[in-house]
């Protein structure tokens, strides 16, 4: 059974904090995306699992076994990084067999590996080509394949994704879904777009400044965002100024919303964050009074933009199919809060 | 037709079509075709001219020097009306029959070995640390290259007057004037090792190479060095030409090396002399051809990757 264990992982650069206390289990063949914008210290984190870092403090263990000062070349880890890190000087069959090499594996099994792994990645017929000759997907692909070639305890992608063009991107996503499942290794995947992390992973880690925020199953994170910064980086969020309005009711312009204050005490100033998908558009003084101001079609749902009357600002509400019936610019409408699901947190 | 062109079709293809079509072409347009029409004819002429007048740049220089060396015309009758007259090689493989050229050449060439040897040494790791853990300190150390620009050689050899009778051993072996060559050839080398680095992706080569089990050893050997072949070779060439023409401190230190013995010899054989120089200045442009073509991206794999016939029903579950 292969884990992948950071325990209260710290690390500085210079006066900066990348990493603050981490503490992160990978189980067997799981995939967890480390999610946070630039600087997050998700790379970092990363980047001690391979080895390329040393922590301060803390503890790396994989499958129990502690490795946290072991150089680099003698963890056995996969890794692909975000740029095309194949060898130039190789074809795309030596890359391949590059780790085998090292590892000193007889010429017929890495040969029969280097098939495998070609064939695993649907690029076979693309043995003899050099780098040079391939396109940024197919580098990753084989990036892929070297990566697994060795048979890593444990997979580490460091934003693969990021350098190629939208079609691409989503193609190799599922397609790096695809082996990690087949092959059942646990993987670490590292990336800022919240979309990729969401399609890909077992479970999310959401990161900011260096701490873990949140850690949990891709809907667990939207739905149930652990704080404010999650609610905010993941997904799109509305926030609508409001005041306590005394425990567990807050209010926007004279409507009564239900949601957990939790120890806000009356008159706080709040803003209650909210998805487009939990608002909805009603007739009448149901909800907040506002003006369409334009309408977005994507395909399975369309997302209305609202402004608000009251406290003159723009929301988004999405509704499913062609829900947004005959609704122009300039017509009138209410938006609904379903208390339930809107997050409240002090303003300011 | 006239809106069918497409709009890479400029020039002379959207001519025809306007032409073909019979329609009479709007006036502005024509008077757009024919600017484009100027502009790439100006494009394409301007470099011609920079190419031609750069070749005769150096072209020149060595026709004359090879009319001094081969032609067997006094100097003062060298016009166009002799262009063509008396023309022999002869002389410029005079010093050939003279046994100190070989021992000169032979020194110049060992200590041309040597000193590419050592400046590689020390040279390549040097660059890849700093670029790799030191890179705010490649300013600096850029800078360290730059300064046998600014000292020149004679410089040097006043600092070698000084430090003679302390260094006599040192001084008296053929073999000192190696670590004057490494600094003088510095500037070029380490340039040219400096933007082969720079054409890399060194740290995610690095890195992907120990992630693969490679250590530093064999991801030099393995990764970097072949992918800096282009940067070694350059290199390599440059010192070689630095110490085939430096004159000034062999000189000095009473060293016969082959710039030492063209000295004497073009003393004693004018013609024969300048024979030389042409001659070691067409083998440099020779190597420098040969540097453009051993330098040549691979396309082909010398052994092509074949799969194994025996697996070819394995499956991708047995790869773990």
């Amino acid at each position: 059974m292969t884990t992948l264990t950071f325990h209260g992982i710290r690390k500085t650069f210079g006066p900066t904090v990348a990493l603050e206390n981490l503490d992160l289990e990978v189980h067997d063949g799981e995939l967890i995306s480390l999610l946070g914008p630039s600087g997050c210290g998700k790379t970092t984190a990363l980047r001690i699992a391979a080895g390329f870092e040393i922590a301060d403090s803390g503890a790396v263990q994989v499958g129990g076994t502690d490795i946290t000062r072991s150089p680099a070349h003698r963890r056995n880890m996969g890794m692909v990084f975000q740029s095309y890190s194949l060898f130039p000087n190789l074809t795309v069959a030596n890359n391949v067999d590059f780790g085998l090499r090292t590892r000193k594996i007889d010429k017929t099994e890495r040969r029969r590996r280097v098939a495998d792994m070609l064939d695993l990645v649907q690029l076979t017929s693309m043995a003899n080509r050099y780098p040079h000759q391939l396109s940024g997907g197919q580098q990753q692909r084989v990036a892929l394949a070297r990566a697994l070639a060795v048979q890593p305890e444990v997979l580490l992608l460091d934003e693969p994704l990021s350098a190629l063009d939208a079609k691409v991107r989503l193609t190799l996503r599922d397609e790096i879904r695809r082996i990690q499942t087949e092959l059942r290794i646990t993987t670490l995947f590292v990336t800022h777009d919240q979309e990729e992390a969401l399609g890909i992973s077992d479970r999310i880690g959401v990161m900011s400044n260096g701490r873990l925020e949140q850690l949990g199953t891709p809907t667990e994170v939207y739905r149930t965002p652990a704080n404010p910064f999650v609610a905010r980086f993941v997904g799109t969020m509305n926030e609508i100024p409001a005041t306590v309005a005394g425990p567990g009711a807050a209010q926007v312009a004279g409507h009564t919303v239900a949601t957990d204050t939790g120890a806000l005490a009356a008159g706080a100033s709040v803003n209650l964050l909210a998805r487009p998908e939990d608002l909805s558009l009603v007739d009448g003084g149901e909800g907040l009074p506002g003006s369409v101001t334009g309408t977005t079609f994507q395909g399975a749902t369309t997302v209305v933009h609202v402004r608000l009357d009251t406290i003159d600002m723009l929301v988004a509400v999405s509704l499913a199919g062609t829900g947004a019936g005959g609704l122009a610019p300039g017509d009138r409408t209410s938006v609904r809060l379903d208390g339930s699901r809107v997050l409240c947190e002090a303003a300011g | 037709m006239t809106s069918t062109t497409p709009a890479g079709a400029v020039g002379a293809h959207a001519t025809v079509d306007l032409l073909v079509d019979g329609a009479a072409p709007a006036p502005d347009k024509q008077l757009r075709s024919s600017a484009v029409g100027r502009k790439r004819w100006v494009g394409r002429i301007v470099p011609t001219i920079v190419i031609i007048v750069c070749a005769a740049y150096f072209v020149f220089p060595l026709l004359t020097l090879a009319r001094w060396a081969m032609q067997k015309v006094p100097t003062v009758l060298l016009g166009w009306d002799t262009l063509f007259d008396k023309w022999s090689a002869k002389d410029l493989t005079l010093a050939f029959s003279d046994p100190p050229f070989w021992t000169a050449l032979w020194m110049s060439l060992q200590l041309a070995i040597v000193t590419v040897l050592l400046t590689l040494l020390l040279l390549v790791p040097t660059a890849i640390w700093v670029h790799l853990r030191l890179p705010r300190a490649r300013a600096f150390v850029e800078f360290l290259t730059v300064l046998p620009f600014m000292i020149p050689a004679i410089a040097l050899v006043a600092g070698i007057v000084i430090v003679k009778p302390h260094a006599r051993w040192f001084l008296n072996s053929d073999y000192s004037l190696v670590p004057f060559y490494m600094v003088l050839a510095l500037p070029f080398t380490y340039r040219a090792i400096d933007a082969g680095l720079k054409a890399i992706d060194l740290r995610t080569l690095v890195d992907a190479s120990r992630s693969l089990g490679a250590g530093w050893g064999s991801t030099l050997r393995r990764v970097l060095l072949p992918n800096l072949r282009a940067a070694i070779i350059s290199s390599s060439f440059l010192t070689l030409a630095v110490v085939l023409g430096e004159y000034t401190i062999a000189n000095v230190l009473l060293k016969d090396t082959l710039p030492t013995y063209q000295r004497v010899f073009v003393g004693r054989e004018p013609q024969g002399g300048y024979g030389l120089f042409l001659l070691t200045l067409l083998v440099t442009i020779a190597l420098f051809v040969a540097l453009s073509v051993l330098t040549r991206p691979r396309v082909t794999p010398r052994r092509p990757f074949e799969p194994p016939v025996a697996d070819a029903g394995a499956t991708t579950a047995e790869v773990r």
